[in-house]
């Protein structure tokens, strides 16, 4: 009898990784070169790789898989890089320069900077044609649509060979005839076209957001169209039982039709699977509430999921384009392996966001980087193995690494290389507690109730140290953990967001009918899309939520709640929801003061069968994978302990083993720092934990970050 | 590098919890707050000080508040000096205690570490109402500072811990649309004890004294780094005067002098202003701070944090009390953080134009806006804001690029957001007409000045009270290195009117009621240019063309560029060559 697979691709900036699970619990990582020049050619290289290590053909293994998995930087490159789709708006007379006025606003940190330039326009201003129509606050007509302005736009479009259109105008959420009048006129006017319709693409209050939104995804959809279309055509050649299903930046998947018709929800899509991944990880250990951070060569990405649930972000700017869209929130830094130290001209230590890469990366390489790194402070400390990186492919050079620290660092500090590799240690730490503020305490989070989740190749050097700093006693590292976003892509459920516009007052039988039914209608459209995609009402799940704020108030905070009838009696328990999450986040709140809805979401998912665990053999005693003693770095003073590492692969399930130590698997190492006791769990998680508290110190230690 | 004993590890560690604080201080601010000016423009600065008290840190907020807390906090530690209690929190807004103008409104709260005061948590936000005779504050009829709002000298709203809700509800009484006022103290209050959380488990995890080295020697720091720009300048005084022009008080258009002299590392800078007079345009000398600090960063250029260290061999001298720049009770001056501030500002640029050449921007568009109130029927209640969009101006050209449209005005530096059009019509009964770039508007130059915008506004519910304010509607914004423009008329700001079939234009600051059917139209101006505009790369111009940035008429007039064929941008390469030579 064949096995069953499901097959994970994830493309990332330097490598794509494969995950190949089977229904015993087989699960094999695999990592290709990304190919961003023709995206689709990495997914072949990878296939072939897997035959080569596993003869299976590519054939085998896609027509015996229920799913095959894409998450793709197709998107986000071609944001990165301006090469979308030559693309025209369509807007409302008088507002066709919001995208480039942009609320006015330059970013922070530039204030005084004379070289920091303006956003580069996806849609140039002469692409930009604005129409006689308009609709007021409340969603009536004040100006009908005139047709003709709009043929004349496309007449422009047509002679400027404009691929894709954008159509959003005013108020057009409360009112959408208008835009969808247009719409209809541009497909007349220029048949083929790539069309995407604000208010049907994003439907909420704030036309720049809901407009910038619509150009984005209007830039990015052919390109997306096309990279589909080569993937689906490839999987379905190779015998594909159901169409290929794309991760997208809200966590869920969706086949290929909706990625192009709404390919802002694919550019971050990546690391937007960390906290399923995390959730899956987790399940012995019943953990709900987690943060994972994802080092890899040049960033450190954070994640944050509560009660089960992955932070959202909504209405930010994402590559300086405001992105409406709730997207999980990944709160990236420039802090990787490749990270160089520098010194400020305040003369200040800091590490990063400048990287040395991979080519000519980190001084250790030996591949003329001169420049110290994390990289180079990890070999130092004694934490890496000079022997090499990747069981050995990757030798490490001490010498070079000690030599840029000492040139660069230690030398005009006036400290010890030790000291100054320890320091670097803590800078990069420190940045990093920083960033995860960003996900936990602003968002009224305290971070000690949380399990910290290591991910990525680097993340294991620093894990229970930024545990130790942020007062968090609970650590899990999988034996994936270089390839836990590929995972949790292969996990997810099938995912649709669909919203609508809600500006009223929080009172009275109307407000709770209005809000009611919105809700329900929402979610009719949900159930619809998943139970033709083949999903019973038994595997489908509801969230809701609703973007609240005190009268007054222009921003807004977001409130879940559940998916019960909302009446006069619990539209009370909505706003008390909403006055604690408001004292949650802001230490105060105003139960006597009037509650106003602006924006409402539901959250429509069908749920997968998900793939077993891996399974680890138990395990004797951990002194059997016991390998060697090295000396290693634990303390600002710089001062060297002899300190045992391990053979990850040899470790058996229930082995367990005290810091100082490090553990070496094959594509990362894994830092005990004193204090820490490790037992690895049989489907392949390392669980490491704080020692009982030494009382007061750490109690200090951990307030400091609350 | 480092000359202290502290260690440099530890140093970097507490510089980042710092700018953390005051991050999470501002985020607190700008979620919570009701006034739109203050969580979309902006216009709030928090910043933290140490016991003496010196600042520490301020956020890379908006330049309006730039250094103008270092002489507040210092007024208001004074004046209850022997009396500040943990629990404490002081609120204070007037000029004559070195506040800006009233209506922004300061809190100050004492941090006590074991008993001990060692730190100030500091907000200072822009209300939308103050009380006074005219909504939002801004009287272009005022006369006295009496006859624009209420002045609160440093008062104690908590006293030890205990909240004075009489005193807090004398204040909120005398101001309209007292719910929004009230969750702005709120905002306020609350982004304080954020702030203090913070410093308090800073201390707690490094001890105090370690974390007081530290904050002395990022002060040090700074100072060096300062003096390390100030000294290559060359010793010698240069002087920079700009023309505040008249905009409706009727005593003429006034010069302000700034005299820069600089020996070693030490920069002087003084500033000599006429009297000050019976009209909303003078500055308290806390405010004309900013004014002084902005032009000096505009030399400076340097990325964030900043602290006081910066300032420590900058002293500043305003010109005797009693003038424009340094005024006294009762002068009128609510429009000061614009007018005269940008153009003390341009003063100083200038200054340092002679100064560093080579480091030189143009200035920005300044600040003419309009505030609105009314009563709206939707809800039937009062409202009142000012109206940020209708002050975005065009940014300066630099030495290496064109100034960004729509990102001014001079005084805020890109910090504002002018907020989404659907919420501005959702929370006010207006319909806005437009919101828009400019063409010709930005300054001619081989970089050219961004573009200013065009805001325009009908009431949908009853009349509406329209203030205007500012400038900048006949003098264009300066450019540097040489730029000039020849189309003036359509780089200044200016207000049209439209009622009745016919369309009035306002340049001076005026009180005026609208009804619904008549529009107002705000127009900001663009920012000036940089270089010689003969200088502009042909290619760049007609790129401008065509997305209609500049006309035709500006292409040949402001760059020397004919264009023969404006549809196809065919250009006459000779009668342009003739053109430039000229």
């Amino acid at each position: 009898m064949t096995k069953t697979y499901r097959l994970g691709i994830d493309a990332g900036g330097t490598f794509t990784d494969f995950i190949l699970s089977d229904t015993k619990g087989d699960l094999r990582i695999f990592k290709t070169l990304s190919t961003p020049k023709d995206p689709t050619q990495a997914v072949k290289n990878g296939l072939a790789l897997i035959t080569a290590e596993t003869g299976l053909s590519a054939e085998e293994i896609v027509s015996n898989a229920d799913l095959c998995i894409n998450g793709t930087t197709v998107g986000l490159n071609a944001l990165i890089t301006h090469t979308g789709a030559k693309t025209g708006l369509i807007a409302t007379q008088g507002h066709t320069d919001s995208i480039e006025i942009r609320l006015g606003h330059k970013e922070d940190g530039h204030r005084y900077d004379p070289n920091y330039p303006p956003a580069t326009m996806l849609v140039p201003r002469h692409l930009r044609h604005g129409i006689r129509e308009r609709v007021l606050s409340d969603g009536s007509v004040r100006t009908p649509l005139n047709e003709d302005d709009v043929r004349a736009a496309c007449l422009k479009f047509r002679q400027a060979g404009v691929e894709s259109v954008a159509v959003s105008f005013v108020w057009s959420v409360l009112h959408p005839e208008h835009e969808i009048r247009a719409a209809g006129i541009v497909r007349e006017e220029l048949p083929g076209i790539h069309l995407t319709v604000g208010s049907q693409l994003y439907p909420q209050v704030r036309e720049y957001t809901r407009t910038s939104t619509a150009v984005v995804n209007a830039y990015l959809a052919p390109i997306l169209q096309r990279y589909v279309a080569a993937i689906d055509a490839y999987f379905q050649d190779l015998g594909a039982r159901r169409p290929v299903r794309y991760f997208q930046s809200n966590g869920g998947l969706a086949p290929g039709n909706v990625v192009t018709e709404q390919s802002v929800y694919a550019i971050n899509s990546g690391p937007a699977s960390a906290p399923q991944a995390a959730l899956d990880v987790a399940r012995p250990w019943a953990e709900k509430n987690i943060i994972t951070c994802d080092m890899g060569g040049t960033s450190f990405d954070i994640t944050l999921t509560r009660n089960g649930k992955a932070n959202i972000n909504k209405n930010i700017d994402f590559l300086r384009y405001r992105i409406g869209i709730p997207m999980i929130q990944v709160e990236t830094l420039g802090a990787g392996g490749g990270s160089i130290g520098w010194i400020d001209d305040m003369g200040l230590l800091q590490m990063g966001p400048h990287s040395a890469g991979s080519e000519p990366g980190p001084a250790c390489y030996g591949r003329g980087g001169e420049r110290p790194t994390t990289t180079d402070a990890h070999l130092v400390l004694g934490y890496l193995n000079p022997g090499g990186l990747v069981g050995g492919r990757l030798p490490l050079d001490v010498q070079k690494a000690r030599a840029a620290i000492k040139t660069h660092l230690a030398d005009p500090l006036g400290i010890s290389v030790e000291r100054a590799a320890y320091g670097m240690f803590t800078i990069v730490n420190v940045n990093m507690v920083n960033a995860i503020r960003r996900v936990s305490v602003e968002r009224g989070y305290d971070p000690r109730d949380f399990v910290l989740m290591g991910a990525g190749g680097a993340t294991g050097a620093h894990i229970t140290a930024l545990a130790r700093e942020m007062g968090i006693s609970k650590v899990l590292v999988s034996k994936l953990a270089s390839g836990l976003c590929a995972y949790g892509q292969i996990i997810s459920d099938v995912k649709y967001n669909h919203m609508a516009p809600a500006p009223l007052r929080l009172h009275g039988a109307e407000a709770a009918k209005t809000l009611n039914d919105l809700f329900t209608s929402l979610e009719a459209r949900g159930r619809e899309d998943l139970s033709a995609d083949g999903f019973s009402e038994g595997e489908i799940s509801v969230s809701r939520t609703l973007d609240m704020r005190y009268v007054g108030q222009v921003h807004e905070c977001t409130v879940e709640i559940g998916a019960f009838d909302v009446t006069l009696s619990t539209l009370e328990d909505i706003k008390a929801a909403f006055h604690a999450r408001h004292k949650e986040l802001y230490t105060y709140d105003e139960p006597h003061n009037a509650v106003e809805v602006v924006n409402v979401e539901s959250t429509v998912t069908g749920h997968l069968t998900k793939p077993e665990h891996m399974h680890v053999a138990p395990g004797k005693s951990a002194a059997r994978a016991l390998k060697d003693h090295r000396d290693m770095v634990f303390n600002a003073d710089g001062v060297a302990q002899n300190t045992p590492v391990y053979d990850g692969g040899a470790l058996g399930a229930g082995d367990t083993l005290h810091g100082p130590a490090v553990i070496e698997e094959v594509t990362t190492t894994i830092v005990v720092e004193p204090g820490w006791t490790v037992t690895l769990h049989e489907t392949g998680t390392y669980l490491i934990e704080a020692d009982t508290a030494p009382g007061v110190s750490r109690r200090q230690a951990a307030l400091a970050v609350a | 590098m480092t000359t202290s004993h502290v260690d440099p590890i530890t140093l970097s560690v507490v510089r980042g919890v710092l700018e953390t604080t005051q991050r999470e201080m501002t985020l607190a601010l700008e979620k919570t707050a009701r006034s739109s000016v203050f969580n979309l423009a902006h216009d709030y600065s928090t910043a933290l000080f140490n016991h003496t008290p010196e600042m520490i840190l301020q956020g890379q907020d908006i330049p309006i508040h730039l250094g103008s807390l270092i002489p507040a906090m210092k007024a208001v530690s004074d004046f209850f000096d022997g009396d500040i209690n943990e629990g404490d929190l002081i609120l204070h807004n007037d000029p004559d205690y070195a506040g800006s103008h009233i209506i922004d409104t300061c809190m100050y709260y004492p941090v006590f570490y074991k008993g001990e005061l060692v730190f100030w948590t500091v907000c200072k936000g822009h209300l939308t109402d103050i009380g006074g005779p005219v909504p939002a504050g801004y009287n272009p009829e005022a006369r006295e500072i009496y006859a624009e709002g209420l002045r609160i000298p440093p008062v104690k709203i908590w006293d030890r811990g205990v909240a004075r809700h009489d005193v807090l509800n004398l204040l909120l009484t005398n101001m309209r649309a007292r719910r929004d006022q009230e969750g702005d103290f709120n905002a306020l209050i609350g982004a304080c004890q954020v702030g203090a959380r913070n410093l308090v488990a800073l201390m707690d995890k490094y001890g105090k004294d370690v974390v007081q080295d530290c904050i002395e020697e990022l002060l040090a720091m700074a100072n060096r780094h300062m003096d390390g720009l100030i000294v290559q300048v060359p010793d010698g005084t240069y002087t920079g005067t700009a023309i505040l022009e008249d905009a409706g008080h009727g005593f003429g258009d006034f010069e302000i002098t700034a005299t820069v002299t600089i020996n070693g590392e030490r920069c002087h800078i003084a500033i000599s202003s006429p009297p000050q007079v019976p009209y909303f345009i003078n500055s308290y000398e806390g405010n004309s701070y900013s004014g002084v600090y902005l032009g000096l960063m505009m030399f400076a250029q340097l990325p964030p944090p900043y602290n006081e260290g910066l300032y420590r061999n900058v002293t500043v001298d305003m010109g005797p009390k009693g003038t424009l720049c340094n005024a006294k009770p009762p002068a009128p001056h609510m429009n000061c953080t614009t007018t005269p501030m940008e153009t003390l500002t341009d003063a100083v640029r200038l200054a340092f134009e002679q100064a560093a050449p080579a480091k030189v921007s143009a200035s920005w568009g300044h600040a003419n806006g309009c505030n609105i109130a009314g009563w709206d029927n939707r809800h039937d209640e009062e409202f009142v804001t000012m109206v940020l969009a209708s002050i975005i101006s065009g940014a300066g050209a630099t030495a290496t690029q064109d100034g960004w449209h729509a990102c001014g005005p001079q005084c805020c530096f890109g910090a504002l957001t002018s907020g989404d059009i659907e919420m501005l019509e959702h929370s006010y009964p207006i319909v806005i007409h437009e919101y828009g770039l400019i063409t010709d508007s930005g300054g001619a130059g081989r970089f050219r000045g961004g573009s200013g915008t065009r805001w325009e506004v009908e009431p949908l519910s009853g009349e509406m009270t329209l203030v205007t304010f500012g400038e900048g509607r006949r003098i264009p914004a300066m450019g540097a290195a040489g730029a000039q423009s020849a189309l003036t008329a359509k780089k200044v700001g200016r207000l049209e009117l439209s009622r009745n079939g016919a369309t009035q234009i306002l340049t001076d600051n005026v009180i005026e009621t609208l009804h619904p059917g008549e529009r107002a139209a705000n127009i900001s101006p663009g920012g000036g240019g940089h270089g010689n505009p003969f200088e502009r790369d042909v290619v760049r111009v007609l790129e401008d063309v065509r997305n209609g940035i500049v006309s035709v008429e500006g292409a040949q007039h402001d760059y020397g560029v004919i264009i023969t064929d404006a549809e196809n941008l065919t250009v006459d390469h000779e009668a342009t060559a003739r053109a430039r030579q000229a």
